[in-house]
């Protein structure tokens, strides 16, 4: 019965967040390989409203405890995709890639960028995403229980953030 | 599962095909020259991080903000000394820390990242909670003085008047009244009343080693409408545990800083004999060790030393004075510390409850253990992070776990089974 229900609500997902939780919906992040405690805490976060979403919030409010663990579980085990078309920009890579080197992002999110407990994977994320995202937490817009991502990010210019979602989004 | 979720879950989907939500965005055009380097700040827990640390995949454990069923819980593996027992008192109440008990049995628990504040009600045989308010930023001060609930959030302090009696009454905010200041990191609170009616605020410092701004690093005490702020004590790195000993004096546990290894720096218990003490951050630290990066002269003059050293990276935060009758003798007027256990740490330490003995001149203090059985230790793993520690009015001790969003009751058997009146009041 509750396998049944979850089925259900990982459909309505992926009607967003693509099949398997690789988004091909533009602002819509992947969710695919993401740690599962990193989605579980998303998911609560915008069910509890810590961090504001009018997308998400009306999805999960009410969401039970096991329905949120269910998926989570779920969509982390999702292989996933780099669906970023086209290739780097010589520039934007070579600038990327510094900032992730000097900014040691691999020390939280792993050499590999694909994350671990509550911090997401962020190689072969959506680069709109990523933009959007990193300029929500530069400028204090996404908020949540965690304010690393605020730290690390606090007065970076517009240009590096867009180096870094080109290179990001199409790393493995 | 709830049919509501998918009724909305299907709705929002509906939207999506429908394209109310979304229009195709353009790819982010290829800027010119790259910009200057950004110079960003460490985030706060990580600064001072040392070169030769710079590869280490430490950070602080992850929150667990889910519930957890009681059957997960593993109460089997937790021990407790002989002739004591533990048992689930309250569970369900993800991330559950500092505790407060009303005059009329109501217990409240605080908690960080989710937000709450809950309330718990005693019904006997069982406990039943509820959310008493949500949405803050780390509500993890709660304390309870005539009547009246108070909260202490960062950048925010409620006063619940009559709550015990009015589960509706709204909160009276009395934020201006503190001074809480603009920082964020080390700001989530203990409150507690002293003995002189005053209400207890730790400032951590925003940092893990840093020369504190002004009005940080110490430890302040107000009157019970918020006036008269007072500093009471500095160089306190982050104290989020006091209570005070038979005699009114105040001690309290305070944590040390990290990135300088496993061995270093020891987590404090503390002792103040005059208001004003100076207990040495950021120069000075464990019993007298100068810090390696943040320099003066003489560091170490002038800085009251720790009681007792809690551990190194041990995370010692709620301690509390027994008071109580139900435990042996040699309990009494001893102090139980919770350890919330070790990120800065490659092998893991603490997650335990230890009893803190005084020496007769309040100087020194034996630590020896209480509430074990929450590591395995050859995988490195562990399963519960005690938080809190509060008196029950029978002599049993409440534990609040912040991993398994539960309370535990420890008890003692080896006496006649003590049962709570109604009234709260131990029966002979
Ligand atoms: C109507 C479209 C839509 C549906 C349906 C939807 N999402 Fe989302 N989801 C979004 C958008 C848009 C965001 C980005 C929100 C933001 O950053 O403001 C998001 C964000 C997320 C995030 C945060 C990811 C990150 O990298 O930070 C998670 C996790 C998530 N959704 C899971 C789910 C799950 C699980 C479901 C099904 C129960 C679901 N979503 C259904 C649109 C949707
Ligand atoms: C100190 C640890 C730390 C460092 C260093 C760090 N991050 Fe993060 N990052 C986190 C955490 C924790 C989160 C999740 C925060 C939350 O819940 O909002 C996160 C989230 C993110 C997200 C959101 C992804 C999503 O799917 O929602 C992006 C993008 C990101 N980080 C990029 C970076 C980049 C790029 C760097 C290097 C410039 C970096 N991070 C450095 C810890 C870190």
């Amino acid at each position: 019965m509750i396998l049944a229900t979850i089925l259900v609500a990982a459909a309505v997902c992926e009607g967003c967040h693509g099949a398997g939780g690789n988004s091909t919906t533009a602002g819509t992040p992947s969710i695919a390989g993401q740690p599962e405690i990193f989605i579980t805490n998303q998911l609560i976060y915008f069910r509890e409203g810590l961090r504001p979403s009018p997308i998400m919030e009306p999805i999960v409010k009410g969401m039970k405890d096991p329905e949120v663990i269910a998926l989570a579980k779920q969509f982390s085990k999702s292989p996933v995709k780099v669906l970023a078309e086209g290739k780097a920009d010589a520039a934007l890579a070579k600038r990327g890639n510094a900032l992730i080197a000097t900014m040691f992002c691999g020390q939280c999110h792993l050499p590999t960028l694909a994350g671990r407990d509550q911090v997401p994977r962020i190689a072969a994320q959506r680069e709109d995403y990523l933009l959007a995202t990193m300029q929500a937490y530069r400028d204090n817009t996404r908020t949540g229980a965690d304010t690393t991502m605020a730290e690390v990010l606090r007065g970076m210019p517009d240009e590096d953030i867009k180096a870094l979602a080109h290179v990001l989004a199409r790393k493995k | 599962m709830s049919n509501a979720f998918q009724r909305t879950a299907c709705a929002a989907a509906l939207a999506a095909l429908f394209g109310v939500a979304y229009a195709q965005a353009p790819a982010p055009a290829a800027p010119a020259a790259p910009a200057a380097a950004a110079p960003a700040a460490p985030p706060a827990w990580k600064q001072g991080q040392p070169d030769s640390m710079k590869s280490s995949p430490l950070a602080p454990h992850p929150a667990r903000l889910t519930e957890t069923p009681v059957a997960d819980i593993p109460l089997a593996k937790f021990k407790v000394p002989a002739g004591f027992k533990v048992e689930v008192w309250a569970s369900g109440m993800p991330g559950a820390r500092m505790m407060a008990r009303g005059d009329k049995g109501k217990v409240y628990v605080g908690t960080r990242a989710i937000g709450r504040v809950y309330e718990i009600t005693d019904k006997g045989d069982k406990r039943e909670s509820r959310i008493l308010i949500d949405k803050l930023t780390q509500p993890n001060g709660v304390a309870f003085k005539d009547g009246s609930l108070y909260l202490v959030a960062i950048g925010k302090a409620l006063r619940f008047d009559g709550i015990e009696d009015n589960p509706n009454v709204q909160p009276v905010d009395f934020t201006d009244k503190l001074n809480l200041g603009k920082e964020q990191h080390h700001q989530w609170k203990f409150i507690a009343f002293g003995p002189d009616g005053k209400l207890y605020v730790p400032f951590g410092a925003p940092c893990n080693i840093c020369t504190p701004p002004e009005g940080y690093a110490q430890i302040r005490r107000y009157n019970k409408d918020g006036t008269g702020g007072e500093v009471i004590a500095t160089g306190v790195r982050n104290s989020v545990g006091f209570d005070w000993d038979s005699k009114g004096d105040f001690w309290f546990t305070d944590n040390g800083r990290d990135w300088a290894g496993d061995a270093k720096f020891d987590d404090e218990l503390n002792h103040l004999t005059k208001v004003g003490q100076n207990f040495g951050f950021p120069y000075c630290h464990s019993s007298g060790t100068p810090d390696p990066e943040i320099k003066k002269d003489k560091p170490c003059d002038n800085v009251t030393k720790p009681v007792a050293s809690m551990g190194e990276h041990s995370a010692a935060l709620g301690m509390r004075f027994y008071k109580g009758d139900m435990f042996p003798a040699d309990y009494k007027g001893a102090m139980f510390i919770a350890r919330h256990g070790s990120w800065n740490r490659t092998k893991l330490f603490g997650y335990d409850v230890v009893v803190a003995r005084a020496s007769a001149d309040g100087k020194s203090a034996k630590v020896t253990p209480f509430f074990t059985g929450t590591i395995d230790a050859k995988e490195n793993k562990f399963f519960a992070r005690p938080t809190d520690v509060m008196l029950m009015p029978d002599g049993s001790l409440l534990v609040s776990d912040e991993l398994n969003g539960a309370i535990y009751r420890i008890s003692y058997a080896g006496k006649a089974k003590a049962a709570p009146a109604k009234d709260g009041k131990t029966k002979a």
